[in-house]
């Protein structure tokens, strides 16, 4: 119990100012958790590593579920994973029950965020006990595993595979480090470019030029239009909200609890997927579901249950992997190194104290999410108003600071946020998918070393099939990823064929 | 046949070269996923837009082109400049306020789509309080490089 001594009263007020902001951020249609995250980033800089965790995790609990808050309010998702709360919320804020739907939210959030904190807790150990044993062969195939199941879940495979692949080469960009076992040598660039490149693209600099200037882009592209009107906000009187709404849907709470950290695992699948789940699944199963769609509690309970639950899952194989389970656990890894701490099977192992502080932060989180946003909602409601002519000339400010002192002030980190601000922006428009390019960006340079040490010592392809059991358990997985996405490709077509003759 | 499939596999990675080894072999998937996607999915989808059925992504759609380009300048000036002007301050962090200051109000401009009295009292009062704001935070309390 030694971690309780490190606990002060600066490390909740950072908390409960991280789910704040994060909040705040969720609420305002068109910025994200991950956003807020990534535009943090720079506090955090001068904080120690367990205050800024508390910071950093306050901002990802509050981020996700200040989303709620224009679905209900604006039908508008604030983070893509709200978007199946807008299917039930904004019909019960039309019928002026707006604080009842958002209060629902809250409970169902706070359940599905305790859940998966639990989960997490229990899970992450165990899989990292277990990874501990991998060695260079089981590791590449481990991130192989990974790009294979964001590929599968993707809108098209060829296409999300594709993207994961970019990113990969993106990575590469620089020299194969010495510090790695490399040759220290540059490649996939021009000789002008290597004062610039030596070490490759800076990872933090990378990630806010994607989620942050590209997000002003697009926007920018549409004319900035502001989609709020005063009429439109329509939070309704206190009542009409008790406990006994709850009465029954205890199964459904739990089950989208656990769907959405199951979701949450799978590496760079976003919220939608996990909302989106929950939401079919109360549907199929649920005893009477004729009402959801019309401003129906039970669907609401679905999708923020859900979409909450993803916070705890998408650590579970940052924490004990190395690999972040969704784009906000990305800009996460990028924190963890500025702070001099590399995350995989060694993180919980070694660093004991920072795991249960992280632990606390995230309980402690989901706690203030609960008091700030069941009590104060109608206020929180307002920032739903906030112009983004005001918002998104910070939100660029706010960028260049992060990536500037990202390395103690580096320019060429500056102009890397515009050149992956465009290059985000032209990949969205031409749907190719950011969440594989991302993950492959991350992963790419460890998968190169994994894979070129593994053939320098063994000489041989096949060493990757027969190395041993776990070996194969993965290429197993990787196949059944694979086939599970033609599986689910034939389906659709299917399904599309059936609409086009009906 | 065994030896034959072992003699396939087996590999040797020159260390010299070991830093092009991994690159090549990417670059030849992505290659290969490209071609891939061009015959399945970007040549039906050109035959679409060839038959009025598809629009191109940016060049056929509506954007608003001042608003866009206008964002693309001012981010590349708003860079420049602060190197500019925080090589003339430097360890200061001048740079970033002097030059966030005018980005911001411009950028605001640039966004707003009514400029009311009031609109324009919040922007101008944003733009002086906001960079100055986060500038003696970062800078001066938490002792943060910036340029």
């Amino acid at each position: 119990m030694e971690f309780l001594s490190l606990l002060d009263v600066t490390f909740f007020l950072l908390t409960a100012l991280g789910a704040l902001v994060g909040i705040i951020f969720g609420a305002i249609p068109g910025m994200t958790a991950t956003m807020a995250v990534a535009v943090c980033l720079p506090l955090t800089y001068a904080l120690g590593l367990n205050h800024g965790l508390a910071l950093l995790l306050g901002l990802y609990v509050g981020g996700i579920s200040g989303g709620m808050v224009p679905a209900v309010l604006l039908n508008i998702p604030g983070t893509p994973s709200s978007i199946t709360t807008t299917f039930d919320g904004y019909p019960m804020a039309r019928k002026g029950e707006g604080e009842k739907a958002l209060k629902v939210c809250v409970i169902a959030s706070v359940v599905g965020g305790l859940i998966s904190a639990a989960v997490l807790f229990f899970f992450a150990p165990i899989l990292a006990d277990f990874s501990i044993k991998f060695s260079y062969i089981e590791k590449f195939l481990i991130i192989l595993l990974a790009l294979s199941v964001i590929a599968s879940l993707s809108s098209n495979m060829l296409v999300g595979i594709f993207s994961g692949v970019i990113g990969i080469w993106l990575s590469l960009i620089g020299d194969y480090s010495i510090s790695d076992g490399g040759n220290g040598k540059t490649r996939l660039m021009f000789d002008f470019m290597e004062p610039y490149l030596f070490e490759g693209f800076s990872l933090l600099p990378v990630l806010i030029g994607i989620f942050g200037i590209s997000t002003v882009l697009l926007e920018a592209e549409k004319g900035v239009k502001s989609d709020l009107n005063d009429e439109r906000v329509k939070i309704g009187k206190g009542g009409g909200f008790s406990f006994g709404i709850f009465h029954g849907r205890f199964t459904n709470m739990i089950r989208s609890s656990f769907i959405g950290t199951f979701v949450g695992m799978l590496p760079g699948v976003g919220g939608s997927a996990a909302s989106v789940l929950a939401y079919t699944q109360e549907k199929n199963l649920a005893r009477d579901s004729s009402e959801m769609g019309k401003g129906a509690p039970q669907g609401l309970i679905a999708s923020e249950s859900a979409n909450n639950a993803l916070t705890g899952g998408a650590l579970i194989p940052l924490l004990s992997l190395g690999i972040p389970g969704d784009s906000t656990t990305a800009v996460l890894i990028g924190a963890f190194t500025l702070q001099g701490i590399q995350v995989g099977p060694l993180f919980i192992p070694e660093n004991v104290d920072t795991w249960y502080i992280m632990m606390t932060a995230l309980i402690f989180a989901n706690f203030v999410m609960f008091f700030l946003m069941f009590f104060a909602i109608k206020h929180i409601a307002k920032v739903v108003m906030v112009p983004k002519h005001i918002l998104y000339p910070i939100i660029v400010m706010m960028c260049v600071v992060g990536a500037y002192a990202i390395n103690y002030g580096i320019m060429f980190d500056v102009w890397t946020l515009l050149i992956f601000g465009v290059l985000g922006y032209l990949v969205q428009k031409v749907g190719l998918e950011v969440a594989p390019l991302i993950i492959g960006f991350i992963l790419g340079s460890q998968a190169e070393v994994y894979f070129v040490k593994s053939l320098e010592s063994y000489g041989t392809f096949s060493i990757f099939f027969t190395k041993s059991p776990i070996a194969v358990v993965l290429w197993l997985l990787i196949l059944a990823s694979v086939v599970f996405s033609i599986l689910m490709s034939l389906k659709n077509r299917a399904k599309q064929r059936q609409a086009d003759i009906s | 046949m065994e030896s034959g499939l072992s003699d396939l596999l087996s590999v040797s990675v020159d260390f010299q070269t070991s830093h092009l080894y991994f690159p090549t072999i990417i670059t030849w998937i992505m290659a290969g996923l490209f071609v891939a996607i061009l015959v399945t999915k970007v040549i039906p989808f050109l035959a679409a837009v060839k038959r009025g059925e598809r629009t191109l992504p940016i060049l056929g759609e509506p954007m608003d082109a001042f608003r866009f380009f206008g964002t693309l300048a001012l981010i590349a000036a708003y860079f420049y400049l602060m190197a500019v002007v925080g090589d003339m301050f430097p360890y200061t962090g001048y740079g970033f306020l002097f030059v966030s200051i005018p980005f911001v109000l411009l950028m605001s401009l640039l966004y707003a789509h009514e400029w009311t009295k009031k609109a324009l009292i919040v922007i101008c009062i944003n733009a002086i309080v906001a960079p100055s704001l986060v500038w003696y935070i970062l800078a001066k309390l938490f002792k943060i490089t910036l340029p």
